[in-house]
């Protein structure tokens, strides 16, 4: 009895370890490494080269989407209004399609988007791999500070309210 | 080794608390990892022959994910397989407000594909390509899923007296 309840505990001690293991782990990983994604140039809609690097210094707000994503378009509209009222403090949100330039430049004028609709294949949409999106599923946002840092990931849509609390905390 | 006082009951109740604590821990550890399936596991893709000329086309998906019908195709290879494909079942019908009416596929799809002229002996690819989400909001790129299929040696179908069907497939 007193050996079997000596293994029973030393299993219940090794399983909190590997939680707290998995825990720590997933708490302490490096933030990821924005280069690739700053050094992306893309036509917008009308086929204009639009580097990224031309909103550096900017809490910039990358949006991967494609109109063909039903929870992208629904996500949008917030981040037509976060743009409105926070584009002045120094937001930008950067849309990246995944898409066809005529079906982006549809929905942008539907949206009357304030921000650039930008046209990118599946080669751009690898830039999310290493990013967190392995599966590149979409929407995919990265939300960076002024200095190009990483400061969130999300896979699928953002809730407004926790949208406006990141991105706030750096302007 | 005795004590002097009574032993304890077997430890049936202190075993039952040690699973119910260990399920715990692991719940805790995996949910911290709780991500959505890779999309050849959400819509897995499975073919086999059901007789010389039919391969059944099967797509399971899994619960929480569903399948766009209009995204769904096929094709073999060789080309010279002679594949054809009937107008797909039905889905759920939904109003898309960008795309209008979209039909779904939940649950699973099975449609009889036709293969006119593969030769008996030879192997032939079917290779699907399908695109879906997510019900927790999230979109994948379309995928391509491929099975190899040996064509059966000889027709050994009791009613057929030549090397034509009978029947016209899908005409």
């Amino acid at each position: 009895m007193r050996v079997n309840r000596r293994i029973a505990l030393f299993g219940v001690v090794a399983l909190a370890a590997l939680a707290a293991g998995i825990g720590f782990a997933v708490w302490s990983r490096p933030a990821p490494d924005a280069g690739q994604l700053l050094a992306l140039a893309l036509p917008d809609a009308q086929g204009t080269r639009q580097p990224l690097q031309q909103w550096r210094g900017k809490v910039l707000v990358v949006n991967f989407w494609a109109t063909w994503c039903g929870p992208c378009r629904e996500e949008m509209p917030e981040f037509v209004r976060a743009q409105r009222d926070l584009g002045p403090a120094g937001l930008q949100v950067v849309g990246i399609a995944i898409d066809q330039a005529d079906k982006v430049a549809s929905f942008a004028k539907e949206l009357d988007l304030n921000y650039p609709a930008l046209v990118g294949s599946y080669e751009a949409l690898d830039v999310a791999k290493p990013l967190g999106d392995a599966l590149l599923g979409l929407p995919f946002t990265v939300i960076l500070d002024r200095q190009g840092r990483i400061v969130h990931t999300q896979l699928g849509p953002m809730k407004p309210t926790q949208l406006r609390a990141i991105i706030s905390k750096f302007l | 080794m005795s004590t002097g006082l009574p032993k304890r009951p077997p430890s049936a109740a202190f075993r039952g608390r040690l699973l119910w604590a260990a399920a715990a821990l692991l719940l805790a550890a995996s949910a911290l990892g709780q991500s959505p399936l890779p999309p050849d596991r959400a819509f897995r893709f499975s073919a086999r022959m059901v007789d010389a000329q039919t391969v059944e086309a099967r797509f399971t998906i899994a619960d929480g994910y569903y399948l766009y019908r209009d995204r769904i195709h096929f094709s073999a290879q060789p080309a010279d397989a002679g594949l054809a494909v009937p107008a797909l079942p039905g889905g759920a019908v939904k109003e898309d407000p960008f795309f209008g009416r979209v039909e779904t596929y939940r649950g699973g799809m099975v449609v009889n594909l036709a293969l006119k002229t593969a030769k008996p002996g030879e192997q032939v690819v079917i290779a699907a390509e399908s695109q879906g989400c997510a019900d927790i909001g999230i979109c994948y790129p379309a995928t391509v899923q491929r099975v190899t299929i040996p064509i059966p040696e000889a027709s050994v179908a009791p009613s057929s007296s030549g090397a034509t069907p009978k029947k016209p497939w899908f005409n």
